[in-house]
């Protein structure tokens, strides 16, 4: 949809996720004093330099996340390499992977790279699109090897609370699966209290009401040998192009999953495992403020979206920067008459210049749905409802 | 922007001339006992442990240390006068050299025991760190590298903790990661009381029975003829490293 846009003049695009900041100055200083003493320009050894993964730990300890930075932390050229390789090292061809439905669209071709079969266990939109583990639990066959899932979900925005998370945790043991956790949107929780609509079960997923810390399965340490952590420094710290990431697992799983990493990449860019490191020594305060930033457009767009209530009903997001309405049946029978959300993103396209992901990328439950991205400036919010609003006559 | 980058180093330059000079007046003037940890790694999970045991010792205010990313020549004196990095403004690096001289020469309250990384890159880097702070007590964590192929850059970090070595006192002590058989050879170049720690039968303070579970890691810890159950809930042997050399320190002060 971002390729079809880019080739109408004028488009306003809400549909790529990426944040509209630049990476901080810190971390662009780090990368080119590492340019200029000459730190960048050789391999670093396979799973990255050991100061990233000392400082990676480090930081992973102040989450209540503890792992050796020797032997279970992987520098990786993006979470989807973390997340490929993973798969790779884990799956006989055949072997299938839950993944939530609605969710990140690349799952879906990472399983069918290593040979597996992406399953979709699908979400309770009624319930703040949460995780219903009985229809998990059904989906289990012997074949499933793993689960893989971004927390905080993308398209939803919203987040699967502690209890989902530990009735999860206690399937992966009774059934001996993997969990592959994607948390890239880890830095954007919004607090409670600011939610005026929707998000009732936010508050359950949190580490305690007053701070804005996601709980993740990487805190239980009874689960750390099938617990595959993984996160971007791509959304956080607006770094999309630097291609860096991280994964940490128990040390007996890194090593077969560092075998398919180096096979696949030799080593993550030296030039972003230095920025990296720096971001996370030195960029705190830019991830609050583009947090600050990113809650305010979800306000906007959400108040926006109200005004649109003939067309949409949503849930309100209380993480990362996507709101996923449903479209109401008869706007979508007139805008697209039997196309659903992929016709009426395409009727939004071009009729109104306005561009979104149309819901069923993400899944079948997202049919009927558009992912709209609240990473974009607020003058690009503003403009992309004005023409919604003009489209559809409000 | 040549010229720009000239005037960058000469400003850099200034800057740091001034940071050494008042850092030197203030721990002339309060004369703390200075813990140095160096090493490629682990410098800032043992500096933890270090100031953990200490302060359990000695009290809260009387020890300190630095964080992470100020062990370098502007950060190492901007942590010991007690001061934030300066952003590349050149009005905020003025304010922070006033500020430095105002605590060089005013400041009155000051901590007994100082736990400093020292962060060494290049060539030279310990000596200029070290005409700052002249330590009596430091620990080399290892000296390992990054990349591939790394052996030239191993031999060059090698030379800076040579210099570390040769520089301690004899009164002083020097505590070697004894399973780092480069670190281990620094023994030889020094006059200070050499104390080994690490796996190795031979270490003066030795871990054994390593043993990892759910809750992190248990192992006996041997030290001046005594043998100890420890658990740490922290995984990887860096850890036991960190922890086995903290507890000679605060065995030996």
């Amino acid at each position: 949809m971002e390729l079809r846009a880019s080739r109408i003049p004028g488009v306003v695009s809400l549909a790529q996720g990426v944040p509209s900041f630049d990476t901080p100055e810190a971390v662009k200083r780090a990368a080119i004093d590492a340019i200029e003493k000459g730190k960048v320009a050789k391999y670093s050894l396979a799973p990255g330099t050991l100061e990233f993964r000392e400082t990676i730990a480090q930081y992973l300890e102040k989450e209540n996340k503890f792992y050796d930075f020797e032997t279970e932390i992987i520098a990786t050229a993006g979470s989807i390499e973390a997340i490929t390789a993973t798969l790779l090292a884990i799956l006989e061809p055949g072997d299938e992977v839950l993944i939530p439905d609605p969710t990140y669209t690349s799952y879906q071709p990472a399983i069918k790279a290593a040979r597996g079969v992406p399953v979709f266990v699908p979400l309770a939109e009624e319930k703040h699109w949460a995780l219903d583990i009985e229809k998990f639990e059904k989906l289990i066959t012997p074949r499933t090897k793993a689960f893989l899932f971004c927390n905080p979900n993308n398209p939803t925005g919203t987040i699967f609370t502690r209890n989902q998370l530990h009735a999860l945790a206690q399937l992966a043991i009774k059934h001996n699966l993997y969990i592959l956790s994607d948390e890239v949107y880890k830095d954007f929780i919004y607090p409670v209290k600011s939610c005026e609509a929707g998000a009732p079960s936010a508050q359950f997923n949190r580490v305690n009401d007053s701070n804005e810390r996601l709980y993740s399965l990487a805190e239980l340490r009874g689960i750390r040998d099938r617990l595959i952590y993984i996160f971007s420094f791509s959304k956080a710290y607006a770094m999309t192009g630097w291609r860096i990431a991280f994964l940490a697992t128990h040390q007996d799983l890194a090593k077969k999953i560092l075998a398919v990493h180096d096979t696949l990449v030799t080593c993550a860019p030296v030039v972003s495992q230095f920025a990296a490191q720096a971001a996370l020594e030195m960029a705190q305060e830019d991830v609050k403020k583009f947090k600050d930033y990113f809650q305010k457009r979800r306000n906007l767009i959400c108040k926006r979206l109200d005004k649109l209530e003939n067309v949409f009903e949503y849930q309100k997001p209380d993480s990362a920067y996507f709101v996923f309405p449903r479209i109401k049946d008869e706007i979508l029978r007139r805008v697209a008459k039997n196309g659903g959300s992929w016709q009426f993103a395409l009727e939004l396209l071009e009729k109104a210049k306005v561009a979104v992901v149309p819901g069923a990328a993400f899944g079948p439950s997202g049919e009927n749905h558009i992912r709209m991205c609240f990473g974009r400036s607020e003058e690009d919010i503003n403009e992309a409802f004005e023409r919604m609003e003009k489209f559809f006559r409000i | 922007m040549l010229e720009k980058n000239a005037i960058k180093k000469i400003l850099k330059k200034i800057v740091q001339f001034h940071l050494k000079l008042f850092t030197k007046i203030t721990l002339w003037r309060h004369r703390p006992f200075i813990v140095a940890v160096a090493g490629s790694t682990n410098k800032t999970t043992t500096k933890d442990y270090i100031l953990k045991f200490l302060r359990e010792k000695y009290g809260e205010k009387e020890v300190r240390g630095n964080p992470k990313s100020y062990n370098t020549e502007i950060g190492l004196p901007l942590a010991i006068l007690y001061l934030d990095l300066g952003e590349s403004s050149m009005l905020r690096w003025l304010k922070i050299l006033v500020q430095a001289k105002m605590r060089a020469l005013f400041l009155r309250k000051f901590p007994k025991k100082l736990v400093l990384e020292l962060g060494v890159e290049e060539k030279g880097d310990m000596e200029y760190l070290l005409e700052m702070v002249h330590p009596e007590m430091a620990i080399v964590t290892n000296i390992e590298g990054s990349y591939t192929y790394s052996n030239s850059s191993l031999e060059k970090i090698f030379e800076e903790m040579k210099f570390l070595a040769k520089e301690l006192p004899a009164k002083g002590y020097l505590l070697l990661n004894s399973d780092d058989e480069r670190v281990k050879s620094l023994a030889g170049f020094s006059k200070a009381k050499i104390v080994t720690y690490g796996f190795a039968e031979d270490a003066d303070a030795r871990a054994e029975d390593l043993k990892t579970d759910a809750q992190g890691q248990i192992f006996n810890f041997v030290f001046q003829g005594k043998k100890e159950s420890i658990r740490i809930k922290k995984y990887g042997r860096t850890n036991i490293y960190a922890w086995m050399a903290a507890k000679v320190v605060k065995n030996i002060l």
